[in-house]
């Protein structure tokens, strides 16, 4: 299993799409929010950007195994000594160390490209606390991974991707929506992921709201994942 | 090494297995034989745990498959495996050797041309070749096979069976002469059942051998019978067919025995043939 950890952990790394797909994508909202349209706040946006783009790389780890599931490469290792854990454990190891680098191009691009001044401290607390907050999504991913195959689970968790990262804030704050969303946007994996850095921008910790909301989540999408595993296992 | 009891497998309306047991011991090279759709990839699938029987067991290494797999010993080629198409074949083998206890990566030339290119670029056959080497990656006592060759140009497959040479080996094919070369026992599978299972010239007795269509305008069809290398015969009004295991004798005595045959034809058996007249089923 350690072989098969470093393997994956290297293959994710070594991705130029991820790259891409988590940063380029996020920077260029983030210019586009802050330089062209002048929409949002500086600080506030590179957060939300940065959010939204980790979010999609800890979705996605479900996307890949969905691929994998369908292409047979998962009939191939079911016949090696790698236990089923084995593989999601270095899918999901490897897919959230990928988040990590996208998380700091885009914080990046806010310092070099959007002037954002912050104190170094709050610098070093923001790639770790948006890191943490997307780790409900690849919970979700995974259930997403073990229920579809192939193209379809990526078709779907993108249209699950742009909902949630709308009702969570992460392209127009949540205090601009009509008041009838604002209560389940608050109460949504992905703003509460958001606002692990947004109160990091004010010098604040996180609320035990937020952690307990997030916490919740996780919880909620493991089950998921672990019911929809069982059913699939390795087919 | 194997051991399969009665084992029992229906899609739908479709049986695909329907009692079949098999053993195989140290050192013993099987080929399982027969016709696509004869149930050969569902046996393997079963004896793998990768599907569960209706009914029936199977135990690999003296242990339920999915415990022999986890101990490493047996290595496995499917026929329907996936490779992840943006790694290095080097690294994949690499990494996939090392989950067995005694990882082993194959020497061959063509293996280590082909380390540094990505999977994306390989060509149907190369990606047969990486596949047999992650079946030989944890140096198995126990080789499974599911139509190892298909892909294969005539240099690959030398090269495959080289390596195959001084391993126990459960291989499915549907050529005959796969089984002739590479096998020393062959079990013959059809409609989900072992038809026949023995030595290779039994079986090539069985299946193999030429037909003789003939024409006679007096029909004696026990004379037919007992012409020399004949184990077969057809007779539809005034033509029969002879199956037979040594076409140069029957014919010889043929000609000699009977003035009157006419239109005398042959032709090399083939196996789908030779299948409808073992199981009895079709014309």
């Amino acid at each position: 299993m350690r072989s098969f950890l470093r393997f994956e952990v290297r293959r994710a790394l070594s991705n130029p799409v991820n790259l891409v797909f988590l940063a380029g994508f996020p920077v260029l909202l983030y210019l586009l929010w802050t330089k062209v349209l002048d929409l949002a706040s500086g600080p506030v946006s590179m957060v939300s950007m940065a959010t939204y783009g980790a979010m999609g790389g800890a979705l996605f780890i479900g996307g890949a195994i969905a691929m994998e599931r369908s292409s047979g490469w998962l009939r191939q290792l079911a016949v090696t000594p790698l236990p089923a854990h084995g593989y999601i454990v270095s899918k999901l190891a490897g897919g959230m160390l990928a988040v990590l680098p996208s998380v700091v191009i885009v914080l990046a691009a806010g310092a070099l490209l959007g002037g954002v001044r912050l104190p170094a401290a709050t610098w070093l607390a923001l790639p770790l606390l948006i890191w943490a907050g997307v780790v409900p999504f690849a919970a979700l991913g995974v259930a997403f991974g073990y229920s579809l195959k192939g193209q379809s689970a990526n078709i779907a968790m993108m249209v699950v991707y742009f909902l949630l990262s709308v009702l969570g804030g992460l392209w127009l704050p949540v205090s601009r929506m009509p008041g009838g969303l604002r209560v389940p946007a608050e109460y949504s994996p992905a703003y509460q992921a958001g606002s692990l850095g947004w109160r990091a921008l004010d010098g604040l910790a996180p609320t035990g709201t937020s952690v307990l909301v997030l916490a919740a989540w996780t919880a909620l999408f493991v089950l998921l994942g672990v019911w929809r595993y069982r059913s699939a296992a390795w087919r | 090494m194997l051991e399969l009891t009665e084992l029992k497998k229906n899609y739908g309306e479709i049986t695909a297995l329907d009692g079949v047991s098999l053993r195989v011991r140290e050192g013993e090279k099987v080929a399982l034989l027969g016709p696509n759709g004869a149930g050969k990839t569902t046996l393997l699938s079963i004896a793998l745990g990768l599907l569960s029987p209706d009914s029936g067991a199977a135990r690999l290494l003296g242990r339920p498959p999915r415990e022999a797999l986890a101990a490493g010993r047996v290595g496995v080629l499917l026929q329907d495996a996936g490779l992840p198409d943006d790694v290095r074949v080097g690294d994949l083998v690499g990494a996939v050797a090392g989950m067995y206890p005694t990882p082993s990566v194959l020497a061959d030339p063509e293996l280590e041309a082909l380390a540094g290119r990505r999977v994306l670029g390989l060509s149907g056959g190369q990606r047969q070749l990486v596949r047999f080497a992650l079946a030989l990656a944890g140096d198995p006592a126990l080789l499974i096979l599911d139509e190892p060759t298909v892909g294969l140009d005539v240099d690959a497959r030398r090269a495959l069976w080289r390596q195959v040479r001084d391993r126990t080996v459960v291989f499915a094919t549907h050529y005959l002469a796969e089984a002739d070369d590479h096998a020393d026992r062959v079990v013959l599978l059809a409609g989900g059942r072992v038809v026949a299972d023995g030595p290779v010239e039994e079986i090539k007795a069985l299946v193999g051998g030429t037909e003789v269509r003939l024409t006679l305008d007096t029909m004696d069809e026990p004379r037919l019978r007992s012409l020399p290398g004949v184990h077969d015969v057809v007779v539809e009004g005034a033509t029969a067919t002879l199956r037979t295991g040594d076409s140069d004798a029957t014919l010889r005595a043929l000609f000699a025995g009977f003035g009157d045959v006419r239109n005398v034809r042959t032709s090399g058996v083939d196996l789908e043939s030779a299948f409808v007249s073992l199981t009895g089923k079709g014309a």
